[in-house]
């Protein structure tokens, strides 16, 4: 027989880092640099410290593996900063974490990924991460470099040594890793960047990708998010074997003061709801320590058939309508677009929030007839792999998108020169795996997105009608441009009238054309008011469109009844009640 | 030009016709009043179908175009090609549709001002131009405006067409004097006289252009006294000429030989007997009422155990004629028609059981006789197995 050995975490991890992003030399760059941020941001928003972010990443020599850059990514944030006896765990220990399993909406959950990215750079450059950190305690900072003994699960600190740094806290990161520097498209580090500039409005940014000039972006909201408080997990959420573990983190007490204390929404009568439901009287007084496996899957059954609360969604945290609003702009400039917040909801059993925000860019190099750009959120951290499995992406595919005017070949993304960007938000969002590159696609949190989206499309089809109502207008004018006097000489010619009646045909043409152009510029108005009064709700809600004056957008129907036409008349009464093209609500 | 010989006793004068419309319009203008257009709607919910009278004849439904904004466009391409066909007809030129296309791109190339009337592709001009013939309510040939002559390839050893030639001649052909080749009509048949050099007993139209010279090569029409044709698929305005000309002219029975399935039953046999709705202001002249359907039968099938295939559903074509079968029975007057309860009981029988069967299958009845083909459609024709 082999013999049976037993492996440490790290030593699983380090042959199975491509379940943990490192599947490429491509992916190992972007997920390095995602890990170092998500860690600085989550560092920040936890101490209240809005957040200023340096980010280089630059290619500094050819890699040992084979078609492999030698690539330097640096982070460096304004946090907190970690104590020097905390480093070796934080950045050299698998599963080391604060955050694990506590039912808060932060960026990173487990505690594998930084440990993850100094094994990558470990194994393909023989060192690990450079770190210099300072708390607001410390009068020096620390320096080392850490690397994770992958035998035993444990960060070693090599180098260690205080040095002067001219920050009152913070962290640096610094990695030497092969891999390879994608800026553009969907895996890009570009499309990275401002996916985070988008969704952390209380952030600014310094980066430097490859050869290119520093980039600053400013934050636009001055209020770091409330982080909301710890929320204790739904039983209906749990497994058998997870009620039990999680049982025996809570000693010998009592099964009621366990089921109380140790989950959301159990209170007394809930426990007399259990008995009735088949839970043995005699054990909700017994320490829970006496109790056997049959016991605890009495107790497990009844909870499960018994009716609880919803859990809250006290616990879930939102970038809000206006502060996404002002995000949008630091992406580009702006045709228009659309916002919206969901109130936080129950999925699955777990409290999640959507946001949707839906832009039309300028300046944008973006194709008109290809898909729009998506850019994917879950709890703030962009998603940029397998696009096709995620939920979010099949909430966008199942909405109607044509209603809302724009192209939409059969069950796909819509398509045009917008970027969709969609983030979920929960304590206990489910991926479809450990790198958290896809969100699992359940009916209900489906069915939830997509109620986000049919919103945004709705307030987005408002622009897009006004605009699609301008070309209208703007054809009209031109077709009885180009056509009105083609058909009175053809008339004249075949028929061999005088230049006399010719004349007075095309000024008849001209008024009834006129007349026309009106019901046009009515529609445009109706279109144009419609859109007003949204902007008006939205910016009650603090939500602005542009700095411009808006009411200077409208022409007024005199203009143009004047370029139609050269005698203005009264704006018809008539026409203004003219039925616009209806929007149909809803999707499929 | 030699003049061009008329299709039929036209009752109206078209270039007057066309000034007085003209003349309206531009008086609309002067008022600024919306002149308005209007033509025959051809489609199936204008077609009406009287047994009595043999074809599809139009309702009192128009397309209405108004000018406004939108039909601007319309308005201004119906005059400016009306004045290309007016000006054909003048001098007497002919032309095809895509002959027009090109020559309306031609005009609009060498003027600016006309650039914004541009055809992008045929289908454009040519609706423009049934528009015209609709609005008039003449035929595309009234307009000088001709099809190419596709299918009517004809064999008889008894008959005998005199055509009046635009310069008055007369040309006699006599069809047995042929050869192998056969004759084939115009697409204008209505300037032919027919004449029998001995009775003829009928007439015998067939779906497939292959078939029909097979049977004249094996000898069919020197063994029978009969006028043989091919259709070539859907049958063409010269194809629905002709066999209305026989029809009219010689007053013998014909039969239309095609396939067993929807495709023929609905967009073949019935076009040649009653027309279409696409050619409501036509169908008069264009179709012959007489024409039975000799097969293939549904009984055929068993009573001579002919191959067959299941349509299958996954071909979009056959699916497509399945399901316009379905609407018809519903929706097309020939086929609610009680005179053609039988024709319209081929479509529900071709519905329910999916099959299709092809005319060819009967070579498979006895493959060793050369003529048995022959065999059977004269003993179908004799037992009177038509519908």
């Amino acid at each position: 027989m082999s013999k049976i050995t037993k492996s440490s975490t790290a030593e699983y991890f380090a042959k199975n880092l491509q379940q943990v992003g490192f599947s490429s030399p491509l992916k190992a760059v972007l997920t390095t640099l995602k890990e170092a941020v998500d860690n600085s941001l989550d560092a920040c928003e936890s101490s209240g410290i809005l957040p200023d972010l340096l980010i280089e990443v630059t290619k500094v020599g050819t890699g040992s593996t084979k078609n492999t850059d030698l690539v330097k990514i640096v982070v460096e944030d304004n946090g907190p900063g970690i104590d020097g006896d905390d480093l070796a765990k934080v950045y050299g220990e698998y599963l080391a974490s604060s955050k694990f399993g506590r039912g808060q909406c932060s960026r990173g959950q487990q505690g594998i990924g930084i440990s993850a990215a100094t094994t990558w750079a470990q194994m393909t450059n023989a060192k690990g991460v450079q770190v210099i950190s300072k708390t607001k305690n410390m009068r020096k900072a620390v320096s080392a470099q850490v690397d994770v003994d992958i035998k035993s699960n444990t960060g070693i600190l090599k180098n260690k040594e205080t040095i002067e740094w001219d920050r009152p806290h913070g962290t640096r990161v610094e990695f030497y890793l092969d891999g390879r520097i994608q800026l553009n498209g969907d895996g890009g580090l570009v499309t990275y960047i401002e996916g985070t500039i988008l969704v952390n409005p209380h952030m600014t940014i310094t980066y430097k990708l490859m050869e290119n000039d520093f980039v600053t972006i400013n934050r636009v909201s001055a209020a770091s998010p409330d982080l909301p408080e710890a929320t204790l997990p739904h039983p209906h959420t749990f497994k058998l074997g997870e009620f039990i573990t999680h049982a025996t983190l809570f000693g010998k007490v009592s099964l009621s003061k366990f089921l109380k204390t140790g989950f959301s929404r159990i209170t007394d009568q809930s426990i007399k709801d259990f008995v009735k439901n088949g839970l043995p009287k005699g054990l909700v007084e017994k320490p829970i320590t006496s109790l056997s496996e049959e016991d605890f899957k009495k107790v497990f059954q009844a909870v499960q058939a018994t009716e609880l609360m919803a859990p809250s969604t006290k616990s879930v945290l939102t970038v809000g309508e206006e502060s996404l609003s002002k995000s949008i702009m630091r992406l580009g400039e702006i045709d228009f677009f659309a916002v919206v917040t969901r109130k936080p909801c129950i999925c699955d059993f777990k409290p999640v929030v959507v946001e949707v925000a839906l832009a039309r860019f300028k300046t944008r190099q973006m194709e008109a007839d290809s898909a729009v750009q998506l850019l994917r959120f879950a709890n703030r951290v962009p998603l940029q792999f397998d696009k096709s499995g995620c939920a979010i992406t099949w909430a966008i595919e199942s909405v109607n998108w044509k209603a809302y005017g724009l192209a939409q070949p059969k069950d796909s993304l819509p398509i045009g020169p917008y970027i969709f960007a969609v983030s979920v938000v929960s304590p206990f969002i489910k991926f479809k795996n450990a790198s958290k590159e896809t969100i699992d696609a359940s009916e209900e949190l489906v069915a939830e997105i997509r109620l986000a989206l049919i919103q945004a499309g709705q307030k987005l089809s408002r622009h897009i009608k006004k605009e699609f109502k301008e070309a209208d207008l703007e054809r009209k004018l031109a077709h009885i441009e180009q056509f009105g006097p083609i058909l009175v000489e053809s008339l004249a010619r075949i028929i061999g009238a005088p230049e006399s009646r010719k004349k007075k045909a095309e000024e008849g043409l001209k008024k009834l054309l006129g007349r026309d152009s009106e019901a046009a510029i009515a529609d445009l108005e109706e279109a144009e008011s419609k859109l007003l009064a949204q902007k008006k709700k939205e910016r009650q809600k603090g939500i602005g469109h542009e700095e411009e004056e808006v009411e200077s957008d409208v022409i007024s129907s005199e203009e143009l009844s004047e370029e139609a036409e050269e005698k203005p008349q009264s704006t018809t009464k008539k026409a203004t009640t003219k039925k616009a093209v209806g929007t149909k609500k809803g999707g499929k | 030009m030699a003049k061009l010989i008329a299709i039929r006793e036209l009752k109206i004068d078209i270039p007057k016709e066309a000034m007085i419309l003209a003349e309206k319009m531009l008086k609309d203008l002067e008022n600024s009043k919306r002149p308005v257009l209007e033509a025959v709607k051809t489609s199936l919910d204008n077609s009406f179908y009287n047994a009595k009278v043999g074809y599809l004849t139009p309702g009192d439904k128009v397309v209405r175009t108004e000018l406004n904004v939108s039909s601007v466009q319309k308005l201004a391409r119906v005059v400016f090609v009306l004045e290309i066909l007016l000006n054909n007809l003048k001098i007497e030129a002919v032309n095809t549709k895509r002959e027009l296309y090109y020559m309306a791109k031609g005009l609009i190339k060498g003027s600016s001002k006309l650039k914004p009337l541009d055809f992008e592709d045929q289908p454009e001009s040519d609706a423009i131009i049934d528009f015209i013939g609709d609005m008039l309510e003449v035929y595309r040939e009234e307009l000088n405006c001709f099809a190419n002559d596709r299918g009517g390839q004809t064999y008889s050893q008894q008959l005998v067409v005199t055509e009046t030639l635009p310069d008055g001649d007369k040309a006699v052909i006599d069809l047995s004097t042929l050869g192998t080749s056969p004759f084939q009509p115009k697409n204008k048949p209505q300037s032919l006289k027919l004449k029998a050099k001995k009775k003829i007993d009928f007439c015998l139209v067939i779906e497939s252009e292959g078939t029909a010279n097979t049977l004249a090569t094996m000898g069919f029409t020197k063994r029978n006294n009969c006028i043989l044709m091919g259709a070539q698929g859907v049958p063409s305005n010269g194809v629905r000429g002709w066999c209305k000309l026989i029809q009219e002219q010689l007053d013998v029975p014909m039969y239309f030989f095609g396939d067993l399935d929807a495709y023929t039953m609905q967009n073949i046999f019935r076009t040649l007997k009653a027309g279409s709705a696409a050619s409501l202001i036509r169908n008069a002249d264009f179709s012959a009422p007489n024409v039975r359907f000799l097969g293939v039968l549904p009984e055929d099938v068993k009573k001579y155990d002919l191959p067959h295939y299941k349509v299958k559903e996954s071909d979009p074509a056959e699916a497509r004629a399945l399901k316009k079968a379905k609407d018809v029975l519903e929706n097309d007057p020939f086929f609610l028609d009680k005179k053609n309860k039988n024709l319209a009981d081929i479509l529900r029988f071709l519905i329910k059981e999916k099959i299709r069967c092809e005319q060819q299958s009967y070579f498979s009845v006895d493959p060793k006789d050369p003529i048995k083909t022959e065999k059977i459609i004269l003993e179908k024709i004799k037992r009177g197995s038509y519908v």
